[in-house]
């Protein structure tokens, strides 16, 4: 299915979802009271309506019933029968449930308890599941000056009582479990003491932790010590996460639980082979090195489903069918999927090599599609825009047809798959609205959302990411048709299935091609985080998971800060070097340093435990040979009196990096490979959103004392950097011309060296990286990559150039900041601007480029252009009175469905439009119009709009023209000679076929040669220009031959032009 | 003539012949451009061949039963007729200079886009097949040719090739014998009157030698044998220097006009004394795409007050004393080489013959008119003269039929870069070359 972009579905509108909350309040976790619990992944045990096994399944498709079989899992060896053998397994997917406590590992607890399940895949493709029992939720409160053993006992009880009080309906016998004296200490600011002392508070369930921290927060009043309130330590860390952490478990690596110490359990919940329970210290984690780095055959399942919607709307879940689903699944690993099939409503003709499984009734198809999720029980789920579309639209038609046993899609027996709208917003990434579908044990992967997350593309439609990925398209069929294909006969309807299996495939090809299953698994793997978090959450979770179990490690605490929003304020970023823009036909060397923010935070020991507050600053009176005072005046101690846990970290993420990367030099399996490659930039990324961890002020643990140190150190580089090339690299220090550093970025700094080749600007940009190397504290590294010659440099963060790596060819062509690819610019800017750095840069014809731009200008206004090239999209995102700004493609949209509303665009879809001409002072969000009604009518274009705003555009969220920009440093007065010379003239506009006005217009002959006014007995040409017949007719012809090598597309249009000469002239001549 | 009569006692008449235009075909009359498509072509062309083909298909495999492509059954040996499709990696689209990014180096020599891994498909309007096998050579063939396979379906669902029947050389008209007289033809091409290349003396030269005004008696006489001269395109180079998309200052446009005078005046003179067959080519002022229509005549004041100047189409068909010609300027070849592979241009000029077909690469990659009903490129009838224009060599051969047909083939050179014109004898379809230099070698 074809999700974004020209999209034929778009997200059901609200009131859609106003029906499923009622449904939903029914299966939501009774014992979450609290608000804040939302975040954390709560499951009760629920008993379903009584229902008989047995009727779950299709009883009178036994045809489809022995398909299914040949699906299923591989049966479970003897040795895993009889419980003699450790399991193994790569986990996937961690959450918990709360449970009674297991009687026979517990014998001494009782009443409900936390239990983590684990879900995963042996080695053999087994499925597994986990239980862990024993683990409990705690968190840390900084323990008061003179607290002794009966003080703390005191603390214990008021607090239970507290906490009764809050909760008075529940049957937990014992809030707080425990209350226990350790010796920790917190990560904030450099402290003398190696310890001091904390209270550790294990509570019942994980749901109480955030109860708990709300009292200790308000204050709490103790006999002997009055009223206090106190800060907690590490209570936002879920509980999940917690555990994974406290037993060094990483997402997606191996875990073994020895024979022995687990029992099978007694009453099998899951429909995983093995479902176990074990203690939480029986767990072996086992780090992936070696044998444990590789992958689990899982099974992924790639599915799209199609739906008949009604004419002019979208398919809503409680109007229109699910008509078709196709499925696809590959183990991992393998490149071909071993199962193929599509579920379709109605008859469909064969498909070679897919199973083609028909059904009479739509309750048939979704009952189907739900026994084949069982039986072949896949680990992940993947296809595009399910998260948003598919599934939920599966759950919520499954409710209109009352089918009560269809949502049970998940590893756990009876349990029902809920929907909830979430939202997600990152700095980086914006605020996107979703759905959220848990499947208990099943891993989602939507390829949109990774699409949308990793890579900036001008469409997310998945036909168009297939293209630019995997350079292959599928078939549109436009949603309007897809009923009357439905609706046709079995030739119709396998049509519609090969579509529909096209658009299962894809998500699986793209995740291959991407190796997104090594990367992200990788990624999981180094940050320690589970591999559901990395695509539903953002940046920040990735460091605190590796901030908590360092600071485990050295017997740290994290303080849970309260968010205050930004009220910090904001700190001066990154500096960027004055550019000296110009045109630069001599090579420019670059030198770059090599991750310069974590070099800097290592070389400076820059940590919170390292940072002393100004007051400590007076107070301990540290000697000055062990501090830094870093250039934006904070004071952090050096490593030998304290090393950093941050600087650690990265430490180990850069080496971790450099052995990935030398492991994959020798590597020689792809597979091997492939995580290898994975895991290096899994870890370029991770060492990279350090930094930004400590910068984000609404983050988990902002700390700006740190992330301005850095940027202040960055800036103070980049000045050192420019300073020691323009005094070492000088004429009067024996070199052939001095140095010139011309810009500077963030972490690289462009110097012209004023040699004429490559090849020695290269030795030079070698020799400075190395003497200047030199003069920083490692490990910040000055490196020098590569030349650009020639160089355009137009303002900062903008600029092109040649990029070059050796001395012989050049690499390719690299722009920054110059928007080619904006997609709402139209194709004739895009064209334009490459085709003009193109001739700058490469052909070097500065001339040429100038020349082409003016003739590209005439050409729009002699109307000689292509009005494919015209067309600007936007995405239509509201309907036409949701928006309080009249603009164009809104209100394109609107007269659009007035003339026919099954072929308007709709919410979601992109809207293509061009600027026509219209009575003067209308305003340009009136004269959009549809591109084909522009073609079929004849209706003129506006050139001058294409002019003033798309090649030349001011505007206040587009400060600079972009193609202005890039002729500003080559050419004087460049506004006044491209875009105001004689080229703009003349202008041409074509006579529209319909509008009142041509209803009074007589048309009258001209003269070709001089324009005059014909009488009767003329044709063609005047008396006066009677005998320029072959030169006016040479000058016609091979103008338009001319303007036929420029746009080959035109050529049809030109050859229609010749061939009206053509008669014209073949009159006068006979 | 009058030259002639100063030098010499006996005045030479010069030799007459009858000269019939078959151009008919060629002609677009009141076809416009209202969005046809050109499938319809592909489909006139198919229907055509198809009837022609299944007409030789007995005499060929006597008892191989002919199918459709939707047909066939998987090892059942077979004959299928449909049209050729070449699958080329490298073959330009349109839809790149849309879609893709511009790569800073060109992919593809401009002038071949042959890839090894370039595969044929037949087509007809059931479906399509792949088509595999060592017998049909990609190489050779084009998109566009309507062939017979014999073959089977294999396992993979391509088509084996066994063997090949292309529709052959057409019949032809019976040589005619009555003339046994030496009666001489000229071809030339390429004259490029404004380019850098050509020199109006070469060009003096070859009038004078056709007016008879150059050599002595003897050559003169040879002179007066010469009834016809067909200049088969590209006459013309316009500076397109002065053109860059805006409008011509007054000055320029008669510079543009320039080169074009300058040809009239040529013409006028050879019209004068001899008949003469203009054909547009691929740089003349003319419409680019296939069949090109005849240059307009006001563009030739001068020399079109005669009548024995005529402006014709390319392809351009005549007959010269029942001697059957039939030619273009050179796109059809020129195309030819771009995507398929041989030893010389008469040997794409044979393949024209064989397949029937004059320019099976139009409409694909060779620019042509969208006919709804009819294929003016197909060969009816074998001529007794094939003649290609601008060429980069001379080359002429004799091709004999299977069923007795005789066909002269000839490939002009560019006159401007090498300053050859060829002569044909209508009595015996010998060849030979006139070449003139204005090199002084002192």
């Amino acid at each position: 299915m074809n999700r974004n972009g020209n999209a034929r579905k778009r997200p059901p509108p609200p009131q859609a979802q106003s029906a499923p909350p009622a449904k939903q309040q029914a299966t939501t976790p009774t014992a979450a009271g609290d608000e804040e619990f939302v975040d954390e992944d709560v499951f009760l045990e629920e008993t379903l309506i009584a229902e008989d096994e047995q009727n779950l399944l299709l009883q009178d498709h036994q045809l489809f019933a022995s398909r299914l079989a040949k699906w299923t899992r591989p049966p479970l060896s003897q040795s895993y029968v009889s419980q003699s053998q450790s399991i193994i397994f790569q986990q996937l997917e961690i959450d918990y449930i709360i449970g009674d406590s297991h009687k026979e590992l517990l014998p001494q607890r009782s009443g409900p308890a936390a239990i983590i399940r684990i879900f995963g895949v042996t080695r053999e493709g087994h499925s597994v599941c986990c239980n862990v029992h024993g683990f409990e939720p705690y968190f840390y409160i900084s323990c008061p000056p003179g607290m002794g053993p009966d003080d703390i006992s005191r603390f214990h009880q008021i607090l239970e009582g507290r906490m009764r009080e809050a909760n008075r309906n529940s049957k937990v016998p014992k809030f707080v479990q425990r209350v226990e004296l350790v010796k920790k200490r917190s990560i904030m600011y450099y402290q003398k003491e190696s310890s001091y002392p904390f209270l550790k508070i294990v509570v019942a369930l994980p749901t109480m932790v955030s109860g708990c921290r709300g009292i200790l927060d308000k204050g709490i009043h103790i006999d002997g010590l009055g009223t206090k309130s106190f800060m907690t330590y590490e209570s936002n860390v879920l509980f999940a996460l917690r555990f994974m952490i406290d037993c060094n478990v990483v997402g997606g690596n191996w875990i073994e639980v020895p024979a022995g110490k687990y029992r099978k359990t007694s009453k099998s919940l899951s429909y995983c082979q093995l479902e176990f329970d074990c203690l939480y210290s029986e767990v072996i984690s086992h780090a992936p090195e070696g044998e444990f780095s590789k992958m689990a055959p899982f099974r992924i399942l790639s599915f799209d489903i199609e739906c008949a919607g009604r004419k002019g709307h979208f398919p809503e879940p409680n109007h229109d069918p699910v008509i078709q689903v196709a499925n696809l699944v590959t183990l991992q690993g393998q490149d071909q999927p071993f199962v193929r099939n599509v579920m379709t409503l109605n008859t469909c003709a064969p498909i070679v090599g897919v199973d083609v499984i028909s059904f009479d009734t739509e309750k048939e198809v979704l009952l189907a599609w739900r026994d084949f999720v069982r039986e072949v029980d896949p680990d992940i789920i993947i296809g595009y825009n399910i998260c948003k579309f598919d599934l939920p639209y599966l759950i919520e038609r499954a409710q209109t047809l009352g089918i009560a046993e269809f949502p049970i899609l998940g590893r756990i027996r009876n349990s029902r798959v809920r929907v909830k709208d979430t939202t997600f917003s990152s700095r980086q990434l914006g605020t996107r609205e979703s759905k959220e579908v848990t499947v208990e044990g099943r891993v989602q992967f939507d390829l949109l959302q990774a699409m949308q997350r990793d890579y900036k593309l001008t469409s997310y439609s998945l036909n168009s990411v297939s293209a630019h990925f995997l350079s292959e398209q599928k078939e549109d069929v436009h949603h309007s048709i897809i009923s009357d294909l439905q609706n046709g006969n079995a030739e119709t309807r396998r049509r519609l299935a090969v579509y529909c299996l096209k658009d299962a495939y894809l998500p699986q090809r793209l995740l291959d091609k991407l190796m997104y299953m090594y990367n992200y698994i990788e990624m999981a793997r180094v940050t320690g985080v589970p591999v559901s978090f990395l695509l539903s959450r953002g940046q920040s979770i990735k460091v605190l998971s590796q901030l908590l179990r360092k600071a485990k490690q050295k017997n740290l605490v994290l303080p849970n800060v309260k968010q205050a929003g930004s009220e910090q304020g904001s700190y001066e970023g990154a500096t960027v070097l004055e550019a000296r823009a110009g045109f630069y036909e001599k090579p420019i060397a670059t030198l770059d340093f090599a991750s310069l923010y974590p070099s800097i935070m290592m070389a400076y020991n820059l940590c919170y435990c390292t940072l002393v507050t100004p007051e400590d600053v007076r107070k301990l009176n540290l000697p000055p040979e062990c501090v830094t005072k870093t250039p934006s005046g904070d004071t952090f101690v050096k490593s030998n009196l304290q090393k950093g846990i941050l600087p650690e970290i990265l430490e180990e993420l850069l080496a971790a990096r450099k052995r990935a990367k030398a492991d994959l030099k020798e590597a020689k399996d792809p597979f091997e490979k492939a995580v290898l490659d994975g895991r290096q930039l899994a870890l370029k990324i991770s060492a990279n959103s350090v930094y930004g961890f400590t910068g984000a002020t609404i983050g988990q643990l902002p700390c700006l004392e740190i992330s301005s140190s850095v940027t202040s150190y960055g800036r103070q580089m980049i000045e050192h950097t420019k300073k020691l090339v323009e005094d070492k690299f000088t004429i009067i220090g024996g070199y052939e011309h001095n140095a010139e550093v011309i810009y500077g970025d963030t972490d690289s700094v462009m110097v012209q060296f004023g040699v004429p080749t490559v090849e020695e600007a290269m030795k030079l940009g070698r020799e400075a990286a190395e003497y200047i190397s030199g003069t920083f504290i490692k490990p910040i590294k000055l490196e020098f990559e590569k030349v650009y010659y020639p160089y355009l440099l137009i303002s900062k963060k903008r600029y092109a150039g040649l990029f070059w790596t050796n001395p012989e060819k050049f690499d390719k062509m690299d722009t920054k900041g110059i928007e080619t690819v904006r997609r709402d610019n139209c194709l004739l800017v895009k064209n334009l601007v490459t085709e003009c750095l193109q001739k700058i840069l490469i052909e070097r014809d500065v001339p040429g480029a100038v020349q082409f731009v003016k003739n590209t200008i005439s050409d729009l206004l002699m109307n000689r252009m292509d009005l494919s090239l015209l067309v600007i999209t936007k995405g239509l995102t509201k309907t036409g009175d949701d928006y309080e700004v009249k603009t164009a493609h809104v209100q394109l949209a609107d007269r659009m469905r007035k003339r026919d509303p099954a072929t308007a665009p709709n919410v979601g879809d992109r809207v293509p439009y061009v600027i026509i001409k219209a009575t003067k002072g209308a305003k340009a969000y009136e004269r959009s119009e549809d591109p084909i009604y522009v073609l079929e009518n004849n209706i003129p274009i506006d050139p001058q709009y294409y002019l003033e705003n798309q090649i030349s555009k001011v505007s206040t969220n587009f400060p600079v023209q972009p193609l202005l920009r890039i002729f500003e440093p080559i050419l004087k007065n460049a506004s006044k000679e491209l875009l105001h010379g004689s080229h703009t003239r003349s202008i041409s506009i074509s006579t529209p076929s319909t509008g009142g006005i041509m209803k009074f217009a007589k048309k009258q002959l001209s003269c070709i040669g001089c324009k005059a006014v014909l009488r009767n007995s003329e044709r063609t040409l005047c008396s006066n220009c009677k005998g320029r017949e072959a030169e006016l007719y040479c000058k016609t012809v091979s103008q338009d031959i001319f303007a036929s090598n420029v746009l080959p597309a035109t050529t049809v249009a030109v050859e229609e032009a010749v061939d009206d000469m053509e008669t014209e002239w073949i009159k006068i001549a006979q | 003539m009058e030259a002639m009569e100063v030098d010499s006692q006996k005045t030479l008449q010069r030799k007459q012949s009858t000269y019939n235009s078959l151009d008919e075909a060629f002609f677009i009359h009141n076809e416009y451009y209202k969005g046809q498509q050109y499938s319809q072509i592909y489909y006139v062309r198919l229907r055509m061949m198809r009837t022609l083909l299944h007409s030789l298909v007995p005499l060929w495999k006597p008892h191989v039963p002919v199918c459709t492509i939707l047909e066939l059954e998987g090892g059942k040996e077979c004959i299928i007729v449909g049209t050729l499709y070449k699958h080329m990696k490298l073959k330009p689209c349109i839809l790149d200079e849309y879609s893709k990014e511009r790569s800073a180096v060109p992919l593809v020599k401009p002038h071949n886009f042959m890839h090894p891994d370039d595969h044929l498909v037949l087509e007809d309007e059931s479906g399509r097949v792949k088509l595999s096998g060592t017998v049909l050579l990609p190489s050779t063939y084009v998109t566009g040719v309507v062939v017979a396979l014999l073959g089977k379906e294999t396992d993979a669902g391509d088509f084996l090739v066994q063997d090949v029947l292309e529709a052959g050389l057409p019949p032809q008209i019976q040589l005619p014998l009555k003339s046994r007289e030496d009666k001489y033809v000229v071809f030339v091409s390429g004259l490029s009157v404004g380019s850098s290349t050509s020199n109006p003396l070469q060009f003096q030269l070859l009038v004078d030698h056709i007016t008879g005004y150059l050599g002595d008696e003897k050559e003169q006489s040879i002179a007066a044998e010469i009834v016809h001269l067909v200049i088969a395109g590209d006459s013309v180079e316009i500076p397109r220097n002065l053109l860059n998309g805006q409008n011509l200052a007054s000055r320029d446009q008669s510079r543009l006009f320039e080169p074009v005078k300058e040809l009239d005046i040529f013409l006028t003179q050879i019209a004068a004394g001899v008949s003469l067959d203009i054909m547009p080519g691929s740089n003349d002022p003319a419409n680019f795409s296939l069949p090109q229509q005849p240059l307009n005549r006001c563009l030739f004041p001068g020399s079109a007050t005669y009548n024995t100047f005529r402006s014709c189409t390319n392809p351009h068909c005549f007959e010269l004393d029942n001697v059957r010609f039939l030619g273009t300027s050179g796109q059809n070849i020129d195309d030819l080489e771009k995507y398929s592979d041989a030893d010389d241009e008469l040997d794409f000029m044979e393949r024209t013959l064989k397949w029937r077909h004059l320019a099976p690469t139009a409409p694909n990659t060779l620019g042509c008119y969208p006919f709804t009903d009819r294929d003016p490129f197909l060969i009816d009838n074998c001529p007794h003269v094939y003649f290609v224009g601008n060429q980069k060599k001379y080359g002429t051969r004799l091709l004999k039929g299977s069923e007795g047909q005789l066909v002269r083939l000839i490939s002009i050179p560019k006159f401007s870069e090498t300053g050859v014109a060829v002569v044909l004898n209508m009595r015996n379809l010998e060849c030979h070359t006139l070449s003139f230099g204005t090199e002084l070698s002192l």
